[in-house]
Formats: structure tokens, sequence, C-alpha cells
């Protein structure tokens, strides 16, 4: 199955203008009605990933994130931590059943992997 | 910014960010007075005495140095890494070697552009600084930890921003830092879990101890407060 890039992410310290810029340059559209409140993005199409939007504190930076799946988040922590990864978010269910986890890379760059239910 | 971090006072028995000798060392560092070994003007330096031996293989650094008005052990000093080039000698041996004013300018700028390791140390401790300033000054982080522990409680950042009187992405933003923090759990079936549901003056001196150990991992030092304000 490979670990493809399921999602990318969006951190921002506006969330609502994010979206609101992103929809209108894009036509994406934006839903956060679930028990989260995450801002699902919708790209409008069935090529490439669809992604959404998290809010970040004020002070700071606004980046995006990508998502990989993985089938075992933790041994995927595991590996990537030996090769210099830092975990950043530790294995977190989600409300769809689903699980991710944050890690920064040797780099300090931000990453995710998930494992969809 | 980094001055005021390093003076904040975050009150009895809460951890205070960052060392003087951090601060000392930081700004020292941000005010950088002379040409630090490997920057751009010390590479032109090397290339120009480098270029001018082999046109003249018996060209010397003594010649060089006198060609620069300057002494030759000096020179070599700077040539081993072992002394910096103040930035007035920058403008001098930029004139002298023919630089025009604006590669003499782009020198000097650099020599005031943080070093990258500096740089990159001061954003770990700004970064360090937000949380602990957000966990000491945003109670949403006690009242997540609160509500999770309580009877009737609902996984759903809408009914907890409605319970607290905050907005969703309020509480997003401190649910982040809780697990983060790794202040609260989210396990398989969703459950939330925290160890610290404890009054909430209990809740911001364990929450910023935790801090003050995920900042230590990343080579950050903080310290608690001594003598008359701590406990």
């Amino acid at each position: 199955m490979g670990n493809p890039v399921m999602q990318f992410q969006i951190l921002s310290t506006a969330p609502d203008q994010t979206a609101r810029f992103y929809s209108a340059v894009f036509g994406w559209t934006v839903n956060a009605d679930n028990p989260l409140g995450y801002r699902e993005i919708s790209t409008g199409s069935a090529n490439g990933i669809q992604g959404g939007i998290w809010p970040a504190p004020q002070q700071a930076a606004n980046f995006t994130q990508l998502f990989m799946a993985v089938d075992d988040v933790k041994g995927c922590i595991q590996k990537a931590e030996a090769l210099g990864a830092k975990l950043i978010i530790p294995p977190t269910s989600l409300p769809d059943g689903g699980e991710l986890a944050v890690m920064h890379d040797p780099q300090g760059m931000s990453f995710g992997v998930m494992k969809v239910r | 910014m980094m001055s005021a971090s390093c003076r904040t006072d975050w009150g009895m028995a809460l951890p205070r960010y960052g060392s003087l000798r951090d601060c000392h060392r930081l700004n020292s560092a941000s005010s950088i007075q002379r040409v630090m070994p490997g920057s751009h003007f010390h590479e032109s330096l090397r290339r120009e005495f480098d270029a001018r031996l082999k046109r003249n293989p018996r060209y010397s650094l003594r010649a060089f140095a006198e060609f620069l008005a300057t002494d030759h052990s000096t020179l070599s000093q700077i040539f081993r890494g072992k002394r910096r080039i103040p930035v007035s000698q920058l403008r001098r041996w930029g004139k002298k070697l023919a630089m025009t004013p604006e590669e003499v300018a782009i020198y000097v700028a650099e020599q005031h552009v943080p070093d990258q390791s500096v740089a990159s140390r001061q954003e770990q401790l700004r970064q360090w600084t937000v949380e602990a300033i957000a966990i000491a000054t945003d109670n949403t982080h006690w009242q997540i930890v609160r509500l999770a522990g309580s009877r009737g409680f609902r996984p759903d950042s809408r009914w907890i921003a409605g319970k607290i009187g905050v907005t969703v992405d309020q509480v997003n933003v401190a649910l982040s830092r809780l697990l983060r923090l790794r202040l609260l759990e989210i396990g398989p079936a969703g459950k939330w879990k925290s160890s610290l549901c404890v009054e909430e003056k209990e809740f911001h001196k364990r929450a910023l101890v935790r801090v003050r150990e995920l900042a230590a991992e990343d080579g950050i030092e903080l310290r608690r407060l001594t003598g008359k304000s701590s406990n």
C-alpha cells in the first residue's frame, strides 16, 4: 500500500481569514461541522489530496504540514526518532477512530503521520 | 524581546525562562561588532591572499598585512579563525581591496545578522517562553483538563467552548498545547485523560514544571526563582 501523503494541514493564526482567502482564490469549500470544529477543506477535485485548517497560537508562525498514512503510528514514531526526528504531539485518537502524531524531522520541519480508520 | 523575556518574573515557585547566562550570551551575540570567522568578508580576504600567492609564490602574509596596514600576526590569527575582524577594519580593508561601497555595505550588514545557531536558539527560547506564558495566563488549559475529568464530559471542542465561554479556536489552540506538553492524552475510543486533574493553582505550578522539563530536552535551561520571591 505504501505510505501516501493523505492530507495537508494549514496552521494559521487567523483560520477564518485563511479559509476565506483560499476559498476565494481556489473555490475550495470549508466545513467545520465536526466534533473538533476542524475546518475540513474540500478542494472540489478527486485529484490531489484534501486538507484542513487548524488554529495556531497568535505568537506562532503560519505554516503547512503534510500528513502521511501509516499502518502503525507508534512504530513509525520509533523509526523516525531513531533517525533523528522529535516527537511533538504523541499518538492521539481522532473522533472518527483514526490516530495521528506530529513530529519534527531532523531539520526541524513539522510533519504528521496518521492511521486512517 | 529577549531581554524582556529573561527579566520576566513568573511569581512564586514558578520557573523563570532562561538563565542570565543565556541572556548575556544571546544579547552579546545579537550585537556583534566583529567579523565572525567564516563570514563572507573573511572568505574574501582569504581568497584575495590566495590569488596574490598564486600570482607570486613568494608573496607573504607579512606583505599582505603591510598592504592592509595591519600587523602580520593579527592577520595570521584572523586566517586561523582565532581572531575576529573589527567592523571598522572591514570598511578600511574593503576599500583597500577595491570593493565597491555596496559590497562593503553588504559585508557590514552580514555582521548584524545573528549566527544561525544563535537565531535557532533564540527561536527556541521564544517558543518556550510563549508556551510558559500561555500556561500561566490562559486558564482555558485548566478548564479543559477539569472538564475532561468531570461527569458528562463530551470530547467535542464545540461543547467545551460553550462550557468555558471561549471560542472553538481558543479551545483547539489550548488542546494542542496540552497535547504537546503531555498534559492531556486522547487515547483509544476518544477518551481524554489527564494526570493533572487538580486545583487551578496546583495545575499551573505542575504544568510550568512540565514546560521546564520539556524545554530542558531542547537544551533550554529553566530555573526556579531563588531568593525572596521563591518559596
